[in-house]
């Protein structure tokens, strides 16, 4: 027989139908939120710099705005297929109702490679991309953000062009944006503090003061460096981070069990997370192997990376020690792992509740940008907190009363409330 | 005193006598180069100057007699302590420089005078010479012109007039004219003419000259003895045959030419040595009149003749030079040549690329406004034999041998020779010519470059192989003349150095003799901080070799720009990279996103170091955290980062101590008119050298500077490879003829194939991402640059992974190639990403990319073999073994009676083709521009040694006494594809004690090191052992865990060693 072909979208709809299964959902409400809401597909052409025509396939999918005004990235993909963009669109509707923003689920995009562009031809695409599109996404519709191969620029090309269509000042219509032109402050540290927010919840659950704690981290890039900052002026101690040691090709661990100085370590930083492995073992911290992070005896483990990081093959090495996991970085537990975990009943904080700090900032974003009022970035942060904080314990609350893992627990609350959603809506 | 503070002293006086030698030489030349100032005034200055650089000044005197002036020091008396030293003009004697002592000068081991002041006269006699040769000269012109203008007002008038001033100003020029004038008759057919010819002649020769054409005999010489009479009787026949007119135009055009045999004379003579070419040419841009046009015949052999005598013998280069460069080009050049007093040496390759380049670029007139701001830094050449008078004049002769010794024997002593070379002196005549040199160049850095007549040749790659040096210049007079001395006897001693030699060896080109021009070149840029540093430079290339996108074409070219100095661009590193454009398509840039913007951007910068003399590393952080406001045209070179996006800077609106800033060069490719300047420098470049060209270049932030120029195909590894058109079907694997560059690849003997319908049809993520770490691994254990990975579509997909495997550069880093193939699928075919993910990664590692379209109309494409051939993934990794499907390893020899593959590119052609073959043949097709990494003659040599020295381990070991059951060797040593620097592996089947494991280990680590010098010594690669020794147990080969799996494998298994004795 042969083989039928990955598909991500039948991935994703698998896990759905496992939770309505669970919630009971009616037929309808499956049906509604097993596929996008709705999809567009549309052509681009644009006038390339050597004064040739070539027409984009542009498309955006929006999985359901039954909680609020559709959200998610556009992306520059020369082989995108739907399929990968409406498993994308509703995960998104999924990560903003766990954390409860009033927002649903999409994502987009445009099939080419920008390394075949210049800056003059993309900027033409983002353009034709906002005019096919205009009437169809906006601040109360559908907001866009930087994905793979955008960025900030992207988004004020796009937002620019939609802000002539309308006549009007719509920062809101697009999240992603710098600072001073729409963006928000606090965003390079939403991430890494949303993480060790759900963290610090996570050991008041346990009845463990933070400042009795130890940690290891898997990277050292912008998350894992807030996390550790937040973690450790909670009182916790880091005692070994891995990073990826680019003129080695390999990652490392450095460790200090006395405890890691996050300023200190810093100074031995290069942009890109890469520790100067010979000034680090001069401030006495060990080098070990890249993998030594996972190994460590302590409290909590923050894989902050990659994915498919703890894998059926190294969850052995796991300490007893460790009580808490919390996924800073996307999807860092293969599925094999993901039993063993739960067969040991380590406390999992899962990717889409743990590392949900940096869309919840888009949301502030997009506040601030629809009532043209820019928060300091303490109230960001704080406010920050108290989102995190509250969709934690939402779904802690229902791991304990249903009894179930808690990655199960929060695709339960978030596709429960989508589902409540639609059905006050009378749409199911 | 102690014996040691008596040599100091020594050392301490020679050393001020010599730089009061100098310091004498140099006052005198300043005197002469004072135009204001008549001869005698300039002798009578002269006279006081000398006595400085004798022993003894206060009782010094200095006189010079010329012709029957005489000029000598205040209260001259004659006395018996004297040296004096004649002065030439064109062989003939006119005065002469003495120097004497008043009173009995306490007398050293060479007598009253030391032989440095024997050399010092001789010099100062030289110098004299010539000045008034050229005196003479300018006095002559004076005259001929005043003639030329009679000649003018005249025209019309009396030619007897003209004559008649000649014969009185120029007797010479008069008989020669009358004797021309003769011939001109006689060759009119003039009677009375021939008459008066054969009466010149000595001997009657007419009844051989009846008989030209039909014997192979040599004519009768013709003794011309033209007398003032005779020229009265010719010219009374020219007057009776000819008209005025004719006998005025015949007169003045045999003036004319006269005036310029001084100028073709000595450079139709090879024997002419160097310094009377040079006065030749000063002459002629002194005293030729603007208007003074050779005639076209006459101008191309003297260009012709130039172009021999100062750069090569090349009949190609010629052939471009001499449209190029004119007589008048050469004048600022000379003032710039170091040369000894019999030189006839040339500039090298170097210099002549970028004289040539130059020369093109400056009376290029379609550039513009383009190539307003273009230089050449301030350049002083040292001619090439200077290199042989410097081994004569220390005594150094039997270093030319040394070509001829074992390479290890070459090795052993280069050290030495570098010492020697660098203690040794110049001859005086040299070190004057590099002190006026500093006195031009001031205080700015230098680099010291070879120009080697080897160097730049067609057909060998000796960039690099030579070295360059630079010099911080900074200090007193002395210091940096000192250094700048140690500089050149460093990079003459390059030249005996083993690579060079080998290489040279390698190419029959030992023979060729080991003349070697200097470059001593201002290093532009400016100071910043405590360095200083170009604000920018690189290379550039008119062929690009690296295409990241489908839409750049080979011609659109690549520039290759670092911050500070260019050696980052011109090097490859592994940690840092230069940024990258294709001149022919700016706005298709290699790294698009930010992230990629940000972890290609340069972050390092070369600079040097003018506090502590010192050439430099520092980060670019460190240098824009001090120095940023010094930095010119900072705006041009760095983008802010904020917020996740790169803005490009308004000018003085950076905040160096605030803003997080990156180097992408933005600034200068979108605001400037940099790209395009570079892209017609290239192609106008390519064009008239009818070649591709790469360039090196630096700018100051105000100008362009032209640093080099040589042809591209000298660059490493770039060599289009010939593709035989008679390859049996069978023996192709693979064809291409889309977007191929040239490269070299190696000889292969694995092949790691994804295949892409079984990998499209993979039906769960997690299956596709082991697949990326299969290849990771395969990547660990393959033979690094032997292998390739063939596979679908985009190579480090992230994300949407069905669209090619997920690897990341560390997964991929030792395959010789990268190929991606793209299936038809339906009625599409997909994108390739021409290694865009880690592109820069695979340029600065020189894995190649091919882009195969196997569905294209006439391809080859022998997808049997490559699903058919039996594969190892499952033996060589069992935990992967289920994905056999899906990733095919294939051992090529084993599958193909011993062939390898060998994948030949030719960007030319635009074609590639992959074909089994011997390994031999890769290699004569081919050459790579690395020596030691070229699989050439010598390639099997390193592992037969290897393979040889490891039989020879086991034969000396004593298995009992180390518990040893068996040994093996496993590795590039059995697989016959080590290199210089390989190691050898060794696996040990152990079975003792672990007193007797650590007495093997020791035992082997001796090995280790001897052999790794042995090594050294033959060829240059320093390691800190060779033996990588693997032990293993009963255990293990039970288990089959680490290296044990090497006993008996599927493919390139361990060979096994036998063992010494065995009681």
């Amino acid at each position: 027989m042969a083989k039928s072909s990955y598909n991500p979208f039948a991935t994703a709809q698998a896990q759905f139908d496992k939770v309505a299964e669970f919630l009971e959902l009616d037929a309808a409400t499956r049906e509604l939120l097993r596929n996008p809401l709705r999809e567009y597909a549309f052509a681009i052409p644009v006038r390339m710099d050597d004064g040739t025509t070539q027409v984009f396939r542009g498309f955006r999918v929006q999985h359901s705005d039954a909680r609020g005004p559709s959200k998610g990235g556009i992306r520059f993909h020369p082989q995108e297929t739907v399929d990968t963009v409406r498993a994308l669109a509703m995960w998104m509707t999924w990560k903003c109702a766990v954390v409860d923003i009033p927002l649903g689920g999409g994502k987009g995009g445009v099939i080419c490679d920008p390394h075949n562009l210049s800056a003059r031809e993309q900027e033409q695409i983002c353009r034709g991309w906002v005019r096919q599109l205009a009437r169809d996404i906006g601040p109360l519709r559908d907001v866009p953000a930087p994905d793979v191969m955008t960025n900030a620029q992207h988004m004020l090309w796009m937002l620019d062009e939609f802000e002539t269509i309308h006549g009007a000042h719509l920062p809101g219509v697009i999240t992603g944006k710098p600072v001073g032109m729409g963006g928000s402050l606090g965003r390079t540290e939403a991430t890494g503090y949303g993480v060790v927010f759900t963290v610090r919840e996570a050991l008041k659950e346990l009845g463990v003061r933070p400042s009795d704690t130890t940690a290891s981290v898997q990277g050292f890039g912008n998350v894992a460096q807030y996390a550790i900052q937040l973690y450790t002026q909670l009182g916790g101690k880091v005692v070994c981070v891995s990073y990826w040691d680019q003129s080695d090709q390999c990652s490392y661990s450095v460790r200090r069990l006395s405890g890691v100085d996050l300023a200190q370590l810093l100074g031995v930083t290069d942009r890109f997370g890469g520790i100067d492995k010979a000034k680090a073992k001069g401030l006495g911290y060990e080098i070990l192997p890249g993998d030594a992070w996972l190994e460590q005896d302590v409290d909590i483990l923050m894989p902050c990376a990659l994915e498919n990081q703890i894998t059926g093959e190294n969850v052995g090495k796991i300490a007893k020690r460790v009580k808490i996991i919390a996924e800073g970085a996307n999807g860092p537990t293969t599925l094999d792992a993901d039993k063993v975990l739960e067969e040991r009943g380590i406390f999992l904080i899962p990717d889409f509740l743990a590392n949900a700090g940096g869309v919840t900032c888009s949301y502030f974003e997009q506040v601030q940008s629809n009532m043209n009022y820019f928060w300091e970035k303490d109230e960001v942060l704080g406010k920050l907190d108290v989102k995190m904080t509250s969709a934690f314990h939402a779904v802690r609350e229902l791991a304990k009363k249903r009894k179930i893992y808690m990655r199960d627990a929060a695709y339960v609350i978030a596709i429960g409330r989508v589902a409540q959603a639609s059905k006050d809506r009378g749409w199911a | 005193m102690t014996e040691q503070g008596d040599n100091l002293g020594k050392l301490l006086y020679s050393l001020h006598e010599r730089a009061k030698e100098l310091n004498c030489l140099y006052r005198i030349e300043e005197v002469l180069s004072q135009p204001q100032l008549s001869t005698r005034a300039i002798f009578e200055k002269i006279v006081k100057v000398i006595p400085a650089g004798w022993q003894f000044p206060d009782m010094c005197q200095a006189g010079i007699v010329y012709e029957n002036l005489t000029f000598r020091s205040d209260d001259w008396v004659d006395t018996p302590w004297t040296q004096s030293a004649d002065i030439i003009v064109i062989d003939e004697y006119v005065g002469r420089v003495i120097v004497s002592y008043r009173e009995e000068p306490p007398s050293g081991r060479d007598g009253v005078f030391l032989k440095e002041e024997e050399r010092l006269i001789h010099s100062i006699a030289d110098r004299l010479g010539h000045f008034i040769m050229h005196q003479r000269m300018k006095t002559l012109v004076q005259e001929y012109q005043a003639a030329a203008q009679e000649f003018e007002r005249t025209r019309r008038g009396d030619w007897q007039v003209v004559l008649e001033m000649l014969r009185h100003t120029d007797r010479n020029l008069y008989l020669s004219i009358s004797h021309k004038m003769l011939n001109h008759l006689c060759w009119a057919g003039v009677g009375e003419a021939e008459q008066l010819l054969a009466s010149a002649l000595p001997d009657q020769m007419s009844e051989q000259d009846e008989r030209y054409g039909d014997t192979n005999r040599p004519y009768g010489r013709r003794a011309a003895g033209i007398t003032e009479d005779m020229s009265r009787e010719i010219f009374r026949l020219a007057a009776t045959h000819l008209t005025d007119d004719e006998i005025f135009s015949r007169v003045q055009k045999w003036v004319q030419e006269d005036k310029l045999n001084y100028l073709i004379n000595p450079l139709v003579s090879l024997n002419t040595p160097l310094p009377d070419v040079v006065d030749a040419i000063r002459r002629y841009h002194h005293i030729a009149p603007q208007d003074a046009e050779l005639p076209s015949a006459t101008s191309m052999n003297v260009r012709v003749a130039l172009i021999r005598r100062f750069f090569t013998e090349q009949l190609r280069f010629i052939n471009i030079a001499k449209s190029y460069i004119d007589v008048a080009d050469y004048f600022d050049l000379l003032q710039n040549i170091i040369y000894s007093a019999d030189s006839h040496g040339k500039l090298g390759g170097k210099s002549a690329g970028l004289f040539l380049a130059m020369q093109i670029l400056l009376k290029d007139t379609t550039g513009g406004e383009l190539l307003a701001n273009l230089r050449v830094p301030k350049t002083w050449f040292v001619a090439s034999d200077v290199t042989l008078s410097f081994i004569h004049y220390n005594n150094l002769n039997e270093v030319v041998e040394q070509k001829y010794k074992e390479i290890n024997q070459i090795r052993l002593e280069y050290p030495h020779i570098v010492q020697t070379f660098k203690s040794s002196q110049f001859p005086p005549e040299i070190v004057k010519g590099l002190s006026v040199a500093l006195d031009d160049f001031g205080d700015v850095p230098l680099i010291v470059r070879s120009s080697s007549l080897l160097e730049d040749r067609i057909g060998s790659a000796f960039s690099g192989k030579y070295k360059s040096l630079f010099l911080a210049n900074q200090g007193t007079k002395q210091q940096r003349l000192t250094a700048l001395e140690d500089a050149i006897a460093e990079v003459y001693a390059s030249v005996f150095g083993p690579d060079p030699i080998e290489y040279r060896a390698e190419r029959n080109l030992l023979d060729f003799h080991e003349e070697m021009g200097i470059m001593i070149q201002e290093v532009v840029g400016t100071r910043v901080g405590p360095y200083w540093l170009p604000a920018w430079a690189g290379v550039a290339f008119s062929r690009n070799e690296f295409r990241w996108s489908a839409r750049i074409r080979r011609e659109d070219g690549l520039i290759r720009l670092v911050p500070g100095l260019g050696t980052r661009a011109v090097d490859r590193t592994s940690d840092d990279y230069p940024v990258l454009v294709a001149p022919g398509q700016p706005n298709l840039r290699v790294n698009v996103s930010i992230e990629e913007v940000v972890r290609y951007a340069p972050r390092k910068i070369d600079v040097i170091n003018l506090e502590t003399n010192t050439f430099e590393t520092v980060t670019v952080a460190e240098l824009l955290h001090r120095h940023a406001d010094d930095l010119p045209v900072l705006e041009q070179i760095v983008s802010v980062y904020d917020g996740g996006r790169l803005k490009r800077p308004l000018k003085g609106q950076i905040d160096p101590g605030r803003d997080d800033l990156v180097v992408t060069f933005e600034g200068l490719i979108s605001n400037t008119a940099f790209v395009k300047q570079m892209q017609h420098i290239l192609t106008t470049l390519e064009t008239k050298m009818g070649q591709p060209v790469d360039i090196e270049f630096a700018s100051d932030g105000k100008h362009f500077y032209l640093l080099q120029c040589r042809q591209q195909s000298s660059g490493a590894g770039a060599v289009a490879a010939p593709i035989p058109k008679d390859i049996p079907p069978e023996r192709i694997l693979f064809s291409a003829k889309r977007y191929v560059s040239n490269g070299f690849v190696p000889p292969i003997t694995h092949i790691v194939y994804v295949d892409p319908q079984q990998y499209g049809q993979l039906a769960d993520r997690s299956e596709m991402l082991a697949v990326g770490r299969a290849v990771g691994h395969l990547n660990k254990i393959l033979p690094k640059r032997r292998f390739i990975l063939m596979g679908p579509g985009r190579w480090g997909s992230r994300g949407d992974i069905k669209l090619g495997v997920s690897v990341t550069y560390s997964d991929i880093n030792n395959t010789a190639m990268l190929v991606e193939i793209a299936r038809q699928q339906g009625n599409y075919v997909p994108d390739l990403s021409f290694g865009t993910h880690f592109f820069q990664d695979l340029v600065e590692a020189q894995i190649r990319y091919l882009p195969l379209y196997p569905d294209d109309q006439g391809i080859e494409f022998n997808e049997r073999f490559l699903t058919t051939a039996p594969n190892m993934l499952g033996k060589l990794l069992p935990d992967h073994a289920g994905l056999a499907d899906v990733i095919r390893v294939i051992d090529v020899p084993a599958c193909a009676d011993g062939l390898v593959l060998n994948v030949l590119m030719n960007a030319d052609l635009d074609e590639a083709v992959g074909v089994l073959g011997r390994a031999a043949a890769a290699a004569e097709a081919q050459e790579s521009g690395f020596a030691t990494d070229a699989p050439g003659q010598h390639a099997d040599l390193f592992w037969r040694w290897r393979l040889s020295m490891a039989e020879q381990v086991a034969a000396a070991m004593d298995a009992d006494r180390f518990g040893v059951k068996a040994l093996y060797v496993f590795g590039s040593t059995k697989s016959g594809s080590a290199g210089p620097g390989s190691d050898i592996d060794l696996l040990v089947h152990f079975d003792g004690s672990e007193r007797q494991r650590r007495d093997l280990l020791l035992w082997l680590e001796g090995w280790s090191l001897c052999l790794a010098e042995m090594n050294y010594q033959r060829t240059g690669y320093r390691s800190p052992g060779l033996l990588d020794v693997h032990i293993v147990t009963d255990d293990d080969i039970e288990r089959r865990t680490s290296y044990a799996v090497k006993i008996g494998a599927i493919t390139d298994p361990a060979r096994p060693l036998s063992l010494g004795r065995r009681s």
